[in-house]
């Protein structure tokens, strides 16, 4: 019974790690090109970007997934329930990543910018080769934060009708009566993904540590 | 920065790739035979209408009676798992096609969807823990105690609407277990739900039992269906009358509402 419980919740596992997958790297990528448009855009890059901040962290990730799904699906771009959610938390994430690179680019400090350009690196180069591969060295640890909400967060894609852990969860305490059992269940998938998220970053700060952020 | 491109494009083709044929001639129906699929959302977790067995696999009566509809029509049904309050503006926004929950008809319902001919008819129940010292002998009594229900059913929108009880008295959850299990803890002192998963509910949690069975907020169920879709409807209200013509939903009745 307890087998056959666990055994069902674990295969909603590999539709949260896939909703994780795609939220994460998506909004990574809208993430750090707006971190780098609000710092180095300019006036007007800065107020848009931030903007977008304001506004994507303001609305609850639900009433962006809806939106997204039952109304601008269908009449642009077709989503499928699995991606308009996916698409959805990775753009709610994508403000939140927009700030944790925000600020570890701000703590690799103007000086370092100036010193590139007076050895003749233009912007690009000197973001590129300078202050880009130490932001995101700063940025790992804030990051790995989101990793583990992005990844609980996931539970939402249910509202559209994807059925991962926790939907699988509620299923099972609505057949059985035993919600302790099933949702004890979901609490130790997710932690124990959360955990191997965690871990798994923290080796890559170790590994990439830089000499001179010895602390 | 190549390599936020190639991220870019690999996403825009995914979703092109994704989007699904659309477009195209031909009724709902047709579209519905030709793709040899009715999609159907359901909110599992409402024994006996629709759950998840031990298997994992969905059944109970809606759920049997949809795949039955389905090879009449000479189709498949693929099940979609919502919550109860995403059903209605799935079919409305065409991301089902047909939703079969234990849908009572309501005129608010009505304006946005359309319902099939009904296929069984609801009641109410009023359900309290044994210990309950109160007195409910007509439906409007529960005013005066904390009343739990949930979220989007005909009985919430009774409590509502026609019984206008104080917002302070009234509990509004998820799913029907969830609320059993608040009046079994003595967070709640009645709950309001239609009669058969509510006597489930008592059954399976022990403790619980009904005050109360009454017709107020609910009556027959249908299937919803697509605004204004005259041939699915058709299509669904013939077999169905067929399906009560030759017994199915009778038998399908004892096997699920016939306590063990």
């Amino acid at each position: 019974m307890v087998s056959k419980f666990f055994s069902y919740i674990v295969q909603g596992t590999a539709v949260t790690v896939e909703v994780t997958l795609i939220a994460l790297p998506f909004g990574l990528m809208i993430g750090l090109i707006f971190a780098l448009l609000y710092n180095y855009g300019g006036k007007w890059s800065t107020r848009l970007t931030g903007l977008y901040s304001l506004l994507m962290r303001g609305v609850p990730p639900i009433v962006l997934l809806f939106i997204l799904y039952f109304f601008l699906s269908g009449q642009f771009i077709n989503l499928t329930p699995f991606w308009a959610g996916s698409l959805a938390l990775g753009i709610i994430s994508s403000a939140y990543q927009m700030e944790i690179l925000r600020g570890a680019l701000q703590a690799v400090g103007g000086g370092q910018m100036t010193a590139a350009r007076a050895i003749g690196m233009n912007r690009m180069q000197a973001l590129r080769y300078i202050i880009i591969p130490q932001a995101i060295r700063l940025a790992i640890p804030p990051w790995s934060n989101e990793v583990s909400i992005v990844l609980k967060d996931s539970s939402l894609v249910y509202a559209l009708g994807v059925p991962e852990i926790l939907r699988r969860a509620q299923q099972l305490s609505a057949t059985t009566q035993q919600p302790f059992l099933a949702f004890g269940a979901a609490a130790l998938i997710y932690f124990a993904l959360v955990f191997l998220a965690n871990r798994g970053l923290d080796y890559l700060a170790q590994k990439t540590r830089l000499p001179a952020y010895n602390p | 920065m190549k390599r936020s491109f190639s991220w870019i494009s690999c996403l825009l083709v995914l979703s092109f790739l994704l989007a699904a044929c659309g477009g195209g001639g031909g009724s709902h129906l047709d579209k519905i035979k030709q793709a040899g699929v009715i999609k159907v959302g359901t909110s599992a977790d409402y024994p006996p209408f629709e759950y998840v067995d031990e298997n994992g696999h969905k059944t109970g009566f809606d759920i049997e009676l949809m795949e039955e509809i389905g090879k009449q029509l000479g189709v498949k049904v693929e099940w979609v798992d919502m919550p109860f309050d995403s059903l209605i503006a799935g079919v409305q926004e065409g991301k089902i096609d047909a939703s079969i929950s234990a849908f009572n008809y309501t005129a608010e319902r009505d304006k946005v969807v359309d319902f099939t001919d009904p296929y069984l008819t609801a009641e109410d129940a009023f359900l309290v823990a044994d210990g309950f010292s109160g007195t409910i002998s007509k439906p409007e009594d529960v005013a005066n105690y904390k009343v739990g229900v949930q979220t989007g059913t005909t009985q919430d929108d009774w409590l509502t609407n026609v019984l206008k009880i104080p917002e302070s008295n009234l509990f509004r959850y998820d799913r029907a277990d969830q609320v059993a299990m608040d009046l079994k803890n003595g967070r709640i002192d009645v709950m309001m739900a239609d009669y058969i998963p509510a006597k489930a509910l008592a059954e399976k949690i022990g403790g619980l039992k009904i005050i109360l069975k009454t017709v107020v907020s609910s009556g027959p169920m249908n299937i919803v269906i697509p605004d204004g879709d005259k041939e699915l409807a058709t299509a669904i209200n013939d077999i169905l009358k067929k399906l009560k013509d030759n017994g199915f939903i009778d038998n399908l009745a004892t096997k699920y509402f016939t306590p063990q």
